[in-house]
């Protein structure tokens, strides 16, 4: 197994050869696609159509088409309330990609290289994952609230005098994102784990036989090979942010305070179910997958490009 | 020789004591919320808002949210039904999405960048906006709002499986990138098809990426109240996330049932999650001893 | 196991796909969906052989945490051991989510036989497409349907103005008052006599004594202290209307209570987090002993009592009012009723199940054992066991016999998505961010362009 280290390229006439005859493609991709066509693109076709309609509750039929087609999107471009949730959602974005990936690709590698215990780590770390967003929303409102939440009451132990309403505008987009961010860390976690998992211990024996230092090993072995899976979890925070309305809707509901903390995915959600709004809310959608597709490729051009 | 060169790898310059503090930090943060809400499961809905972050002993301590759960839904059933759901969604999506990943990544083909952009955004739609047009669908088949319990449970999934589609497409794409195309030449050369490659050297070697896949698919299935809302009706259908859609009323939320219901719904995940766990470690034994 | 639940699953797959494509594309039939209900599970279910014995398929909304939900369910196994029918019930708690499902079902054609459902604007598609059968038909063939009801109060559709559904237990809107916090800022309980601005007064001494004198989240629950303040511009009989303009009569009744509020809002005798905080925290405010005064429906008579540990600190009194509004003239109605569907009336063997089921459900003793402390609109009146009931739930008895005037709450004309300006934006009004009479204006244009 030597050969593989150090990593190198495909054997790129090789796969010419292998995988030339391209007839068994379909039966591989025809199950998945059919699903994917008839349950998602069937419906989301519909839900295009809707967006140039007026539908008010869900599950309602159409009362015909707006006037003009695209006033939902005029709409759109002239909400105010839009363009604050696409700010919080930018920002969403970066927090995500660089603090829950981040801090998952910082904990995976450790967990790694660690002798004992890694077992009890890669459990504890999926809990947040399984709680559902109601009860952590409630958790996370009684340590940030007002009065005599969990943070207020430790500040008064130290001496504090005046409570901090977190939730006011000069605290809450903090206070939103930073349970959003530690909720999702252990998913990218796991995954990366996972794809430490896949790469041979041999590469690092025999890393390890050339000379190569603990951080050697991480930065010539663990992150190249890591670059595919890294590649995914960007893309899925990229996407995730976009549509992650659960627990920040809990916890600030209706963008709570004065449409302050809007997303792309609780304004969508509001719009649905409180607002009565299907059409809109379906033209938000459409922005929002729209977003979704270009940030991807934009991912997926930036990993091509870089080499480690 | 070896012993040597494997306890060098686990060295690192930080030290493992460093590292074990680092992690046991984070493992504080992830480990405190479930106890909490273990702990809050046994007070009173009275003692929730005021007493939250105390021990349950004494006159806060109470059953009666157990009592009451176990009340409202026929705890055996509902676990059952989302066992059944949430099994079938996990199995169906690691297969075809195995499947359909391989080939997205190893051929080269004219239609793939399309493909692979109809799987990213097929990730984004939301599923308020799909839904009632796979209702409407469902219902023309027959398998909606009928007696037949197992219809019902399939007409959950069948949309579950395709929202977990896209996602599980992506993840192993990615692991399916990282394999070393040698193995899969080697395959080739002894004369296995397309189908035996997938199936032996594809499969053994990315099994902890596939129980990773099926982790999640299931776990998105089982908690998503949403669809269950829609195709599970009756008491006897209904699965054990639905405790959780029970608890508001005009009356106000009963935060002490909320507890009780998400400890109830978590404890099997955390079984199923532990027990997968072995798989993901055996699946790298496995795969370095076919490497 | 797995590969073959795996394989199972793949091939019942294929197979519903294969009926897919020889049934008409759905694509096709999305808006006329009556037509086609043949595969509905209802009409496999009803055995014709035997014409007496039905499953009646049954849709309410209690369910879950509702205070009725075991009323319901006794109700329901008695009526089966009594009538010898079935009842295949899907109840749910009523959330966006449940009214989508009822919506969806109607609109595929798989609705219930029996549907206990809202009978305000949240009927009007369902009322509109014909689906439910009006109370006047039901009664050339049943005279003596509702008959224990006053026709005025069964909740009149705002489709058409008749009557399709028949009413349970209804609802009061009242003040509820934290005794102690009252005591320790040494000012009295407010009664029927006590007027707007005394009530001013109170507000003020129990801010100085450093409580919050009302316990509200306008960010997320201003309906109640909407309907008031409006309230006290209008009167009983002229409440329940909507304006034509922001700058008519009844227009000018919403700028003025909206501006009330914000003068509330202003003087500080809402809690520091009332833009901030949830509904659920500044309940808890007012549980907690913090603040004085909430105004909520009588729901919460059971959500307090099962929130406090000390029950006989609350009580429940009239809103104070002002103008041509008695204080002791109340905001009340019953929102749900039963309703039968076109498809069950039309199947000559439900038919009459349906109509027995619901007149079991609307006894005057049924009635009177789910609305408890609730208005109803039972010509008899409901009687109540007071013996059971707690001090709280006895002044809300006397809150109701003691009013002298009831209308419904104007925000039931309003549809949800028409509210938004005014509800989800009340922060930006009482902090003057938005402009009041726009924001009334907006609210009716929206309206206007149903």
């Amino acid at each position: 197994m030597h050969f593989l280290w150090p990593y190198f390229k495909r054997g790129e006439t090789m796969t010419a050869h292998i995988y030339k005859n391209k007839k068994p493609i379909i039966f591989f991709l025809a199950p998945a696609f059919a699903f994917i066509i008839i349950f998602l693109y069937y419906p989301f076709i519909q839900n295009i159509i809707n967006s140039f309609q007026e539908i008010s509750g869900l599950g309602s039929s159409a009362k015909g088409w707006a006037d003009p087609w695209y006033s939902n999107y005029v709409k759109l471009v002239k909400d105010e309330n839009m363009w604050i949730a696409l700010k919080n959602t930018l920002i969403m974005l970066l927090v995500t990609v660089f603090g829950q990936v981040g801090i998952a690709l910082l904990l995976s590698i450790l967990t790694d290289r660690i002798s004992h215990g890694a077992k009890f780590f890669r459990v504890v770390y999926f809990f947040p994952i399984v709680i559902s967003a109601t009860a952590l929303g409630l958790l996370f409102n009684l340590i940030f609230l007002y009065d005599k939440g969990m943070i207020n009451q430790l500040r008064e132990i130290f001496g504090a005098t005046e409570l901090v309403d977190f939730k006011s505008k000069a605290y809450a987009l903090i206070t939103m994102m930073i349970p959003v961010m530690w909720q999702y860390v252990g998913f990218y976690f796991i995954i990366l784990v996972t794809g430490l998992n896949n790469i041979s211990t041999e590469l690092y024996e025999a890393a390890a036989i050339d000379g190569a230092t603990p951080f050697q090993q991480v930065k010539f072995i663990s992150l190249p090979l890591l670059q595919n899976v890294i590649s995914t979890c960007v893309i899925l925070a990229v996407t995730g942010s976009l549509k992650v309305f659960d627990l920040p809707w809990t916890m600030f509901p209706k963008g709570l305070p004065n449409g302050e903390t809007w997303l792309t995915g609780t304004y969508m959600y509001y719009q649905v179910f409180n607002a009565n709004n299907v059409d809109y809310s379906s033209a938000i959608a459409v922005v929002i997958v729209i977003l979704g597709v270009i940030l991807s490729k934009l991912v997926n051009s930036i990993f091509k490009e870089k080499e480690f | 020789m070896k012993t040597t060169t494997v306890k060098n790898k686990r060295k690192i310059s930080l030290g493992q004591p460093i590292i074990f503090l680092l992690l046991s930090i984070w493992a504080l943060t992830t480990i405190y919320p479930i106890i909490w809400v273990v702990l809050n499961s046994f007070k009173d809905r009275r003692f929730i808002l005021s007493n939250s972050f105390k021990l349950p002993i004494g006159d806060i301590f109470t059953l009666d949210n157990y009592e009451l759960a176990f009340n409202r839904v026929n705890i055996l059933s509902a676990y059952k039904n989302s066992l059944i759901i949430s099994t079938t969604v996990a199995a169906v999506v690691i297969l075809l999405a195995g499947l359909a990943s391989y080939v997205l990544v190893r051929y080269e083909f004219r239609l793939k960048k399309l493909l692979y952009s109809l799987v990213i955004a097929g990730m984004m739609f939301p599923a308020f906006s799909t839904i009632i047009p796979v209702f409407r669908m469902e219902h023309s088949w027959g398998i909606v709002n009928t007696d037949n319990l197992y219809l019902s449970l399939l007409s959950c999934a069948l949309p579950q499986i395709a929202g977990n589609l896209s996602f599980a497409i992506v993840v192993l794409m990615g692991y399916i990138k990282s394999l070393p195309i040698e193995l899969e030449e080697a395959a080739y050369m002894e004369g296995c098809n397309i189908f035996q490659i997938f199936f032996r050297v594809i499969v053994p070697l990315t099994k902890p990426s596939f129980a990773t896949v099926a982790i999640f698919s299931f776990l998105w299935s089982y908690n998503d109240l949403f669809t269950q809302m829609f195709f599970l009706r009756t008491k006897t259908q209904w699965g054990i996330t639905i405790l959780l859609n029970l608890l508001t009323s005009q009356e106000g939320t009963n935060y002490g049932l909320m507890a009780s219901a998400v400890t109830l719904v978590v404890i099997p995940l955390l079984i199923l999650y532990i027990f997968l766990q072995k798989y993901i470690i055996k699946g790298m034994t496995a795969g370095a001893v076919k490497g | 196991m797995k590969k073959l639940l795996a394989l199972l699953l793949s091939l019942t797959m294929v197979v519903s796909m294969a009926a897919c494509t020889k049934k008409e594309d759905p694509a096709t039939n999305n808006n006329n969906n009556s037509s086609n209900n043949n595969s509905g599970a209802t009409a496999t279910t009803a055995p014709t052989a035997a014409p007496k014995k039905v499953t009646l398929n049954v849709t309410t909304t209690y369910a879950g945490n509702d205070g009725n939900a075991q009323n319901y369910q006794d109700a329901v196994a008695a009526w089966e051991k009594a009538s010898g029918n079935k009842v295949n019930d899907s109840s749910s708690t009523s959330d966006e989510t449940f009214k989508a499902r009822v919506l969806a079902d109607f609109e595929t054609g798989s609705e219930p036989d029996v549907l206990f459902f809202f009978n305000g604007v949240d009927s009007n598609s369902f009322v509109q497409a014909g689906k439910v059968v009006s109370i006047d038909e039901i009664r050339q063939s049943y005279p003596d349907y509702a008959s224990n009801m006053k026709d005025g109060m069964l909740g009149a559709s705002p489709a058409d103005g008749k009557n399709y559904s028949v009413p349970v237990n209804g609802y009061w809107e009242g003040m509820f008052v934290n005794k102690e916090v009252c005591k320790a800022a040494g000012v009295e309980i407010p009664d029927a006599n006590t007027t707007w601005d005394q009530f001013l007064e109170t507000c003020q001494k129990i801010k100085d004594a450093g409580y919050a004198p009302i316990a509200v989240s306008l960010a997320t629950v201003p309906h109640y202290w909407f309907e008031f303040a409006i309230y006290n511009y209008t009167s009983s009989t002229t409440h329940s209307k909507l304006p034509g303009s922001a700058s008519d009569a009844q227009g000018q009744a919403w700028v003025n209570g909206l501006n009330d509020i914000k003068m509330l809002y202003e003087k500080g005798y809402f809690p520091e987090n009332t833009l901030t905080g949830t509904d659920d925290e500044t309940v808890q405010l007012f549980i907690d002993n913090k603040a004085a005064f909430l105004i909520d429906g009588s729901w919460k008579v059971g959500g307090i009592e099962g929130l406090t540990s000390n029950i006989e600190n609350f009580t429940v009194t009239y809103i104070p009012g002002k103008n041509q509004r008695k204080t002791t003239d109340i905001i009340g109605g019953l929102s749900s009723g039963y309703y039968i569907t076109k498809k069950a009336w039309d199947d000559p063997d439900k038919r009459a199940a349906a109509v027995e089921f619901i007149t079991y459900m609307t006894s005057d003793e049924m009635v009177s054992k789910f609305a408890n402390v609730s208005a109803t609109a039972l010509k008899n009146g409901s009687s109540v066991d007071e013996s059971q009931l707690s001090n709280l739930a006895k002044d809300g008895l006397a809150l109701v016999k003691g009013a002298t005037g009831m209308t419904g709450a104007v925000q039931d004309l309003i549809p949800t998505e028409c509210r938004v300006p005014v509800f989800d934006g009340m922060p930006n009004l009482v902090t003057g961010k938005s402009d009041i009479t726009e924001s009334v204006q907006s609210v009716l244009d929206l309206i206007a362009a149903q």
